[in-house]
C-alpha cells in the first residue's frame, strides 16, 4: 500500500528531514511512527500526501509512484488518503454534519450520496446525536471524532494521523485509539505519527522509530522505546 | 446542477464577506471602463464632426447647379491627371443630402430649416497624395481669391474650391489628443482596476485559507477551489462595465442631448453610438477579470 525506497528529503534551507528511509507498509496494517521532535515524522506524512516531494528515492502510495503523478492528478491521490491532525482542522462556522459533508461536496459528490454517507459515518464515530453541533459546542475528543469522520467519509485506502491524540487527555485518547482501531479493522491502512508512549505501549502494533531522518527500529507488536 | 449551485453559493458568500474591498474593486473597474468608453465616444464625436465639415476629404470642388455629366467627367479627368491628387469621387446632390440628413438625423431643427436640395451643391471630393502640392488644384481650375477674399474659378461648371486640409488636420489632431489623453488615463485606471480585483481575490483566499487548506487535503481539484474566486472577479468587472455603460448613457442624456438645437452644424453622438461602444467595454471588463484572476491565483494555489 505504501512503499518508500531510499527516500531522502532535504529542505531548501539545508535541513535534512529524512535520510535514506526504506519502509514497506502492507494493505490493512496499523503502523505507529515514533521518534523525537524533528526526527522526520511530519515530513514522512507530507511526502505521502505529495505536499512535499522527496529529494531522492521513490515513494509509492496505493500502487502509484508519487513523482510520476502530475500536479493536476494530485487531488485524486488525496481522495484515497484520509488525514487527521492534532488540531482537528475543523471549520468553526460549520456544524459537524457540514464539516464532514464539505469534504464530499468539494470533490463533486452528489447530494444524495452526501445525505446518505455523512449521517452514517458520524454515527459510526459515535456522534449520531450531534450532527448539528458546532465545533465550539463539542469536546476535544468529539471534535477529533468529527475530523476522523471527515477523513473516512470518502472511504480512503489509507488514513494518515499526525499526533491525533496530542491535544487530548489520556482517557479521551484511548477512545480515539479505539476508533482508529475500528477504522483499521474494516481494512483501512492506518499510519499514525505520535509521541504518546502510553498509547503505543498499550496498542502493541507495528512501531517504526525515526531518529534524525533514519529508521532506527521497525518492530511488529512493538512498544514506544 | 449541484456543481453550479455550489459555485454560485461560494461566490455569493465571497462577495458578502469581502463587501468593502469588492466594492472598491468594482468602483475602480467602473471608472476605468467609463473613461475607456468616453475615449471611444470622443473619437466617435469627432469622426462625426469631421464627416460633417469636410466629408473626410482634404479638398472639395463644388460644382455649378445643376452639373452636366460632361462637366463631371471632364473635371474628374483634369483632377486625376494632377500629380498631387490620389483619388477623386463624385458626390451628387442626392448623396450629399442623404449624408447631411443622416448626420443630423436627431437634430430636426437643422434638417427642417435647411432646404438641402437647394443649398447643398454637388461636388467632386478630392484626396491628395501630397497635401503640400495643394496649389495644383486651384491652378488647374483657374481659381484665385478675388478682392472680397472669396475664391472664384474660371473653369466652366466649377463654383468654388474648398481647402479642408488645415481644418481636417486640426480636427484629427484634436481628436487624437483628446481620445489618446482620455485613453491613457483609462489604461492607468484599468491597471488599478486589475490590481484591485486581483487584491480582492487574494484577500478572499487569505480569509478562507483554512477552508482552502482542507479542500486541498481532501482532494478538491485546483479548479474547484479557484472557480468561485474567478467568478467573483468576473462579477466585479461585469458590474463595473454595466455601471460604465449606464454612466455613458447618462452623460449623453445630460450633456450631449442638451446641446441638440443649441449649436449649429455639429452632428452629435446618438444612442446607437453609445450602444456601439458597449461591447468594447464588456471586452475590456473580461480582460480585466482574466488578468486579475491570473495574477490573483498565482502562487497561492501551488499543490
Amino acid at each position: 500500500m505504501i512503499s518508500l525506497q531510499h527516500v531522502s528529503k532535504t529542505y531548501k534551507n539545508g535541513v535534512t528531514a529524512l535520510a535514506g528511509v526504506d519502509l514497506e507498509i502492507q494493505k490493512g496494517e496499523f503502523v505507529f511512527v515514533v521518534g523525537p521532535s524533528g526526527s522526520g515524522k511530519s515530513t514522512l506524512i507530507r511526502l505521502l500526501l505529495k505536499e512535499e516531494e522527496a529529494t531522492d528515492g521513490d515513494v509509492y502510495v496505493a500502487g502509484k509512484a508519487l513523482d510520476k503523478i502530475t500536479p493536476w492528478k494530485v487531488p485524486h491521490l488525496r481522495r484515497n488518503i484520509g488525514t487527521v491532525f492534532q488540531d482537528y482542522k475543523l471549520l468553526q462556522d460549520k456544524t459537524a454534519f457540514e464539516n464532514v459533508s464539505f469534504a464530499l461536496e468539494v470533490i463533486g459528490k452528489p447530494k444524495h450520496v452526501i445525505d446518505q454517507r455523512v449521517p452514517e459515518i458520524l454515527d459510526y464515530v459515535g456522534l449520531g446525536d450531534k450532527l448539528n453541533a458546532y465545533p465550539d459546542e463539542l469536546s476535544g475528543g468529539e471534535q477529533q471524532r468529527v475530523s476522523i469522520a471527515r477523513a473516512c467519509v470518502n472511504r480512503p485506502l489509507v488514513l494518515l494521523a499526525d499526533e491525533p491524540t496530542g491535544n487530548l487527555d489520556p482517557n479521551t485518547s484511548v477512545d480515539i485509539m479505539r476508533l482508529l482501531d475500528k477504522v483499521n479493522k474494516i481494512g483501512t491502512t492506518v499510519v499514525m505519527a505520535t509521541h504518546d508512549q502510553a498509547i503505543v505501549d498499550a496498542m502493541r502494533k507495528r512501531v517504526v522509530e525515526l531518529d534524525q531522518g533514519k529508521v532506527v527500529r521497525d518492530q511488529s507488536r512493538g512498544v514506544y522505546s | 446542477m449541484a456543481r453550479l449551485d455550489y459555485y454560485f453559493r461560494e461566490t455569493a458568500a465571497g462577495l458578502r464577506r469581502n463587501g468593502t474591498v469588492a466594492f472598491a474593486a468594482m468602483s475602480t473597474a467602473f471608472i476605468a471602463l467609463f473613461l475607456f468608453g468616453l475615449a471611444l465616444l470622443i473619437a466617435r464625436e469627432f469622426d462625426l464632426v469631421i464627416e460633417a465639415w469636410t466629408g473626410n476629404v482634404q479638398v472639395a470642388v463644388y460644382l455649378d447647379d445643376p452639373p452636366s455629366d460632361d462637366t463631371v467627367g471632364r473635371l474628374t479627368e483634369t483632377l486625376q491627371q494632377l500629380p498631387a491628387v490620389s483619388d477623386v469621387s463624385y458626390e451628387d446632390k442626392t448623396a450629399a443630402c442623404a449624408r447631411f440628413n443622416e448626420l443630423f438625423r436627431n437634430q430636426p431643427s437643422i434638417t427642417e430649416n435647411v432646404e438641402c436640395e437647394e443649398v447643398i451643391p454637388a461636388s467632386l471630393r478630392v484626396n491628395l497624395a501630397d497635401a503640400s502640392q495643394y496649389e495644383q488644384i486651384p491652378a488647374a481650375l483657374g481659381c484665385a481669391p478675388n478682392d472680397a477674399g472669396e475664391v472664384e474659378c474660371s473653369a466652366p461648371g466649377v463654383r468654388a474650391v474648398a481647402d479642408y486640409r488645415e481644418l481636417l488636420d486640426r480636427l484629427v489632431a484634436i481628436t487624437r489628443v483628446l481620445s489618446i489623453g482620455v485613453l491613457s488615463i483609462a489604461v492607468i485606471m484599468l491597471g488599478s482596476a486589475i490590481a484591485l480585483v486581483a487584491n480582492t481575490l487574494r484577500m478572499g483566499m487569505f480569509a478562507r485559507r483554512k477552508e482552502i487548506g482542507i479542500m486541498r487535503l481532501v482532494g478538491a481539484t485546483n479548479w474547484r477551489i479557484r472557480v468561485p474566486f474567478l467568478i467573483e472577479g468576473f462579477i466585479e468587472a461585469f458590474l463595473g462595465a454595466v455601471a460604465a455603460v449606464f454612466a455613458l448613457f447618462l452623460v449623453k442624456v445630460v450633456f450631449i442631448d442638451r446641446l441638440r438645437g443649441e449649436i449649429e452644424f455639429i452632428p452629435l453622438i446618438r444612442n446607437s453610438d453609445v450602444i456601439a461602444v458597449a461591447p468594447w467595454i464588456l471586452i475590456a471588463a473580461v480582460v480585466v477579470a482574466v488578468i486579475a484572476g491570473t495574477i490573483g491565483m498565482r502562487r497561492f494555489l501551488d499543490v
